[in-house]
């Protein structure tokens, strides 16, 4: 068909569902918003050993569960209400994968944050990580990975994918660390232990920013980015 | 036209119907420009599209009921079964590719009637009430009407007249049935019934199917082609075009943000 003789409508239809599509993206940007908070809080509290932030990221994962609970509804609401096809559709089924990861990332960081004091009873546990340079790297693929979404951007977001390995990396030089503190001080492995599960909850946490990504290429692209030594056709 | 169609086996995919490069004029209007597509045996496939985009006029060269019409005029190709329709008498090519209509249009007969008066006319020598079953059972009528044969067609309820008529259809053996909005008229159950009777006749004809409900044409059909201003702009399998269709404005079609 030539493009001369597309004529775009004059009145531009105005629909129920962009009104509640655009409610739905602005609920999920909260969302995004809301676990970076969280996120930046749980690794805070653990490196400025501060109790009450963490105390405060644990009170705040209600918050992070209500809004997962909306924006689930939301999508539900759409879903039966206007039955959206192909780039609609596939909006809204990012959104309720996407939801998930965050409320995931969520529970991540109270986790972090409940073990923030009992790591501290052995300080040397704290000292052979690299949480910080973790958090920074997890922190930035999910802060990336909500400008990916929000610009509807594949780059980004396969740049995201990338960034996953390097925290990977970390987790594993942590792991070997805090094993060797164990040996080394068997009255540590309390707070070892406590502290490979933080390590392992910063990497999840980037899994799941990783997760955010394949959704935004599957949105943007219309391609299934994940598993692809078992995609079909 | 001033061709024959190539019709050399290997130059054409499995087709059980055809359009080639069709142009169709109503007086002076332009209503379909340069139409090519193929519709593959025991395939359900859909027209979709704005009103007045051609689709309908398209559905109604296969079996040449726009001749009916005067002051309209079609060039290029339409192959069934990769014979020129044009060379078909129409009486016959109608037998093979019926019709089934947007409103539900029974003889104002009995049931058995209309599906064996036609019968009848072309000469068919079997035996009748097999015939009615067999008919009637095809389009998922038979359970609600075999007490009743005798009752006037005017009685069934919309839905049944419905694939009353699509039994009608099937008495002349046709190898492929067209309809027109078949289901625009019914209500939700009686559209459910008449799709599912769609998707069981797939086994044993071609249907091409013109409608404007976009979920029917992704529930029941197996390739759908989206038409606007009288072009297509685009054929694929029905999955490619509800999910990631190629052309924005079949998506802005199937989105509802233009009609």
């Amino acid at each position: 068909m030539s493009e001369n003789t597309w004529k775009e409508p004059e009145m531009p239809i105005h629909r129920n569902l962009d009104d509640d599509m655009d409610l739905l993206r602005s609920r999920l940007l909260d969302m995004f918003d809301l676990v970076d908070e969280q996120v930046a809080g749980a690794l805070n509290a653990l490196l400025e050993k501060n109790d009450e932030l963490a105390e405060e990221v644990r009170q705040r994962d209600d918050e992070v569960d209500a809004l997962e609970l909306e924006v689930d509804r939301n999508a539900e609401r759409i879903l039966a209400l206007y039955q959206p096809v192909a780039s609609e559709l596939r909006f809204l089924i990012v959104a309720v994968k996407v939801n998930t990861d965050l409320e995931r990332i969520g529970d991540h960081c109270k986790n972090i944050a409940k073990k923030t004091m009992d790591i501290r009873e052995h300080s040397g546990a704290l000292a052979v990580t690299r949480f910080d340079d973790m958090g920074d790297a997890a922190r930035k693929m999910l802060r990336d990975v909500q400008d990916a979404f929000t610009n509807r951007d594949r780059r980004l977001a396969e740049r995201v994918m990338r960034q996953d390995s390097a925290v990977d990396r970390i987790h594993k030089e942590n792991f070997k660390a805090l094993i060797a503190l164990g040996r080394e001080n068997p009255e540590s492995i309390e707070s070892v232990a406590h502290a490979i599960s933080v390590s392992k909850a910063i990497e999840r946490i980037s899994d799941h920013a990783k997760n955010v990504a394949q959704s935004v290429i599957f949105l943007v692209e219309a391609v299934d980015v994940r598993h692809p030594g078992v995609q079909g056709e | 036209m001033t061709e024959s169609p190539d019709t050399s086996a290997d130059s054409l995919p499995a087709a059980k119907l055809e359009a080639r490069d069709l142009h169709f004029w109503y007086g002076t209007t332009h209503a379909l420009k340069g139409i090519t597509l193929s519709m593959k045996p025991n395939l359900v496939t859909a027209f979709i599209g704005p009103s007045g985009c051609g689709k309908s006029t398209l559905l109604r060269c296969f079996n040449r009921m726009n001749e009916l019409i005067p002051d309209t005029q079609w060039e290029g190709d339409l192959l069934l079964d990769r014979e020129d329709i044009r060379r078909a008498d129409p009486i016959m090519l109608r037998r093979r590719v019926g019709m089934v209509f947007q409103k539900p249009n029974p003889f104002p007969k009995s049931i058995e009637e209309n599906i064996a008066w036609g019968a009848r006319i072309n000469g068919y020598k079997g035996s009748m009430p097999d015939l009615v079953e067999r008919c009637l059972r095809q389009a998922a009528l038979w359970d609600e009407v075999k007490d009743r044969l005798k009752d006037n067609a005017y009685g069934l309820s919309g839905g049944q007249q419905q694939r009353l008529c699509i039994a009608r259809a099937l008495a002349a053996e046709p190898d492929v049935l067209l309809m027109d909005e078949p289901a625009s008229a019914l209500d939700p159950l009686a559209t459910g019934k008449l799709e599912e009777t769609i998707i069981e006749l797939k086994d044993s004809y071609t249907i091409v199917i013109v409608t404007h409900n976009m979920q029917q044409a992704s529930r029941i059909s197996d390739e759908t082609a989206f038409f606007y201003l009288g072009e297509l702009v685009e054929f694929n399998d029905t999955e490619v075009i509800f999910t990631r269709p190629e052309n924005k404005r079949t998506e802005d079609y199937i989105t509802g943000r233009f009609g």
